[in-house]
């Protein structure tokens, strides 16, 4: 059983004023890690330099990247910055731990642009130590209706560092697998068949084949041709990575009341896993009242990393630590202790500067 | 003011096709978008040889929203709004006092509301007895949403006779039409989630009533819906998200106005504004009415606790400190920003109203649900001119794979366009026809839905 295993380090000790081997021009890695630790945010030329060098070490990575255990996979974050810190404070700090995250690193919480920011620097610092895959929300579409563009025209006074995120989305990867064995992907599987289907027919539904028709269709050396340099497109099986969910009680693909991916059910995960010698898949990208759910007889786990969702789902968070025997452990936390805090509006101060509130939304100009 | 004439229009609007053609990849504010005419909303008389539709979901894509915004039902919902929102306007008395409209939990005042009213607020009490009956289920691998508020849903469904029937309505067509909007008001079995979606399925059930003359024709009834009925739905709404944890998907979490609603912050808004003389009087574009508390005391919890039991904003305002955690300003960034405007409740008014237009009638995901039949119709409305910059405003919020299309998401919507909502909402003579603006376009089908 999961039980709660507070390990609260203290933030790790770098030094002020040291050169990083990526030497980006004038940026300096660690100073910007620093900050960022604080919450502080970047200028928007540095988030520029960082983005571009970060597109270029993305681009290297397979479709499929394969890592290995002992690795801490990470859900939703959705910009709950001091939950986070608060994984970090738990799980240990970057890059004595190894990270995996799930995606939707933005929208919706009040902070996406420190959590990216902070995660992007990691991501360039040590390569290696930390993986990030491909949430539905990063993506220009989402990100305009559901908070981050706002927030970076609010933060930054211009959409320059949207731009510059949103490009940079356009080259994480979709997907990792643990030592062989655990598929990891932001939503779920995905089927060709179905994917080509639905772009028949509008009723895709009464079409719906059983997987076990064709063998190949599950098989994950299908996402490695997927050209995903791109925004996430509507359908398709890019789509289907970032967007399915699984229904327990159906065994099969369906169409998903989100309007975007497929549900799926036993079969295909049983289906998916041997064909493709798996033992587990791990994904996000669905609120859990106790932080993460497994379904499907333990052959598929979610995983949710952001506790208290939008300041009131009352929802526990968790982690995964997967260990080099392939066991796995929800590490379970609550909400950051600073959520709580009654700040003193020198933080309003910080976001609207003069003290009053500010940035208006046009409608009330 | 007299708004300037408008040019002469050949009356012919481009054709489909033609329109959802793009013209204009940017916003260009130079295109000032012709207000749209409104026609008299008013309740029909007896529909003698009317023929009821069952309501069906007709907009699926990026173009159907664009024609949703020529509509007779879009002209029809944004006018019943504005007439709602116009009955809840202080009142200047000729003896020089103020009369304000608020909200009242003595039972008392119920002998004062006419007896339709009476009877919508006994439906929603019946409503209110199913969650009592219903208790959330408490199971192990649940997500998040309980499960329990799909028997609810399937109990409320079961009464839908019973609950029209304490209508005084037996007409079987409109039963049927308006069910499917009563329906559409608790929130989604399936995602186990509810939004201003729902909502709006709501403002069309009531909409519904009242074009069909149940509440007459007079402006106590029109505040009474508002005061009375909505605030009663919006009670019930507020305990089964509490009762089955209704998730907030869908909602632009702190970067939203509110995760679950938007009407209450409109007519709350309205509640407090600079008073009118009379029913001819707009409602006032600024200003607020003597005595009524600062927009900033939303940030002090003690007066939102006083003010809630008057007033539909902070009545909303409370419901976000039941559920929150943490700093106002920080979980609710967009309400914070807005509670420093100087120019008193009438400009929030307008602003609500602007964004309620862009924000929940304007998006593909709020209003794909709304079906459409014969009370809130399917038909270009040849009084109303193109919706100007819903469409595009959205359209740029869509995927475009090779190129990014420049975006604004806080795009202005046009002033002039609101204004003319409030001068005409109230009882506007029949139209003049305006003419066809620049058309906005449609560059890709939305499909984020999440």
């Amino acid at each position: 059983m999961p039980r709660l295993r507070y390990r609260p380090r203290p933030l790790p000790d770098i030094p002020p004023k040291q050169l990083t081997k990526a030497n980006l021009a004038s940026v300096d890695l660690d100073e910007c890690i620093a900050r960022l630790y604080k919450k502080e945010l970047l200028a928007e030329s540095v988030i520029e330099a960082i983005c571009a060098k970060t597109k270029e070490l993305l681009m290297r990575e397979s479709n499929v990247v394969h890592v290995q255990a002992p690795i801490t996979v990470v859900g939703d974050i959705h910009g709950q910055f001091y939950d986070l810190i608060e994984i970090f404070r738990i799980g240990g700090w970057c890059p004595d731990t190894n990270y995996l995250f799930l995606g939707d690193y933005v929208d919706r919480g009040m902070f996406s642009i420190e959590t990216i920011s902070l995660l992007v620097c990691l991501k360039l610092r040590y390569p290696d130590r930390i993986h990030l895959i491909r949430g539905n929300h990063e993506s220009r579409g989402v990100t305009q209706s559901y908070g981050f563009y706002t927030e970076c025209v609010r933060k930054y006074n211009s959409a320059n560092i949207w731009h510059h995120f949103t490009d940079l989305f356009d080259y994480l990867t979709l997907s990792v697998v643990i030592d062989n064995r655990i598929f990891c992907v932001h939503g779920g599987p995905f089927s060709l068949v179905i994917s080509f289907v639905a772009s028949l027919s509008p009723s895709a539904n009464s079409y719906l084949p059983n997987p076990g028709l064709s063998p190949s269709i599950h098989s994950i050396d299908q996402i490695k041709v997927i050209d995903r340099y791109r925004e996430i497109p509507h359908e398709g099986p890019m789509a289907d990575l970032v967007w399915s969910d699984p229904d327990p009680e159906r065994d099969e693909f369906s169409l998903s009341p989100r309007g975007a991916g497929y549900t799926f059910g036993a079969q295909v995960v049983k289906k998916f896993l041997s064909v493709n010698n798996m033992e587990h898949i791990l994904r996000a990208h669905q609120l859990c009242q106790e932080g993460y759910q497994t379904l499907f007889d333990d052959q598929l786990s979610t995983v949710w990393s952001a506790p208290n969702y939008c300041y009131r789902c009352g929802n526990m968070a968790s982690v995964l630590e997967v260990d080099t025997d392939g066991s796995r452990f929800f590490n379970i936390f609550a909400a950051a202790p600073e959520n709580d805090q009654v700040k003193d509006m020198q933080m309003a101060d910080k976001m609207n500067p003069g003290g009053e509130p500010g940035a208006l939304p046009d409608y009330f100009l | 003011m007299e708004p300037p004439p408008p040019p002469p229009w050949d009356g012919i609007l481009p054709h489909r096709s033609e329109r959802n053609k793009s013209t204009s990849e940017e916003y260009s504010p130079s295109a000032i978008p012709t207000p749209i005419n409104f026609v008299n909303l008013k309740p029909w008389r007896k529909p003698h040889d009317h023929k009821f539709l069952l309501p069906k979901k007709l907009i699926n894509n990026g173009a159907d929203l664009t024609f949703f915004h020529t509509t007779e039902a879009y002209r029809d919902i944004m006018e019943f709004v504005m007439k709602l929102n116009h009955s809840v306007c202080p009142r200047l008395l000729s003896n020089g006092r103020v009369q304000t409209f608020v909200l009242s939990e003595d039972e008392e005042d119920e002998g004062k509301y006419c007896v339709q009213v009476r009877r919508v607020r006994e439906m929603l009490g019946k409503v209110e007895q199913v969650i009592e009956q219903v208790p959330a289920e408490d199971y192990a691998d649940r997500r998040f949403g309980n499960r329990a508020f799909r028997r609810f849903y399937e109990v409320v469904f079961g009464k839908r006779g019973e609950l029209f029937e304490g209508l005084g309505f037996n007409e079987e067509g409109a039963m049927a039409e308006l069910g499917v909007y009563l329906m559409g008001s608790w929130g989604s079995p399936e995602r186990l989630d509810y939004g201003t979606g729902h909502e709006l399925s709501f403002l069309a059930f009531v909409g519904g009533l009242w074009k069909l003359g149940y509440f007459g024709t007079g402006e106590v009834a029109l505040r009474q819906i508002v005061l009375v009925i909505i605030q009663r739905y919006l009670q019930v709404v507020r305990r089964l998200i509490l009762t089955y944890s209704l998730e907030p998907a869908g909602s632009h979490g702190v970067w939203g106005l509110d995760d679950h609603s938007f009407l209450p912050y409109i007519f709350g808004s309205a509640q407090y504004t600079k008073p009118i003389k009379d029913e001819d009087d707009p409602v006032p574009l600024e200003g607020s009415a003597p005595g009524t508390p600062k927009p900033s005391e939303v940030s002090n919890a003690a007066s939102v606790q006083n003010l809630r039991k008057e007033n539909m904003y902070f009545s909303a305002i409370g419901f976000i400190y039941d559920v929150k955690k943490g700093p106002f300003w920080e979980h609710s960034p967009t309400l914070y920003d807005i509670s420093g405007i100087s120019h008193g409740w009438g400009k929030i008014n307008k602003g609500m109203i602007k964004m309620y237009d862009a924000e929940v009638l304007g998006k593909l995901p709020v209003v794909q649900h709304f079906p459409f039949g014969s009370l809130w119709k399917w038909e270009q409305a040849t009084d109303i001119n193109m919706r100007p910059q819903g469409s595009t405003l959205h359209a740029a919020s869509q995927p475009v794979p090779t190129t990014i299309l420049p975006t604004r998401p806080y795009m202005t919507t046009d002033d002039e366009r609101v204004v003319k909502y409030i001068e005409q909402g109230r009882r506007s003579s029949d139209g003049v026809p305006g003419r066809a603006s620049n058309q906005y376009s449609i560059t890709k089908a939305p499909w984020a839905k999440d």
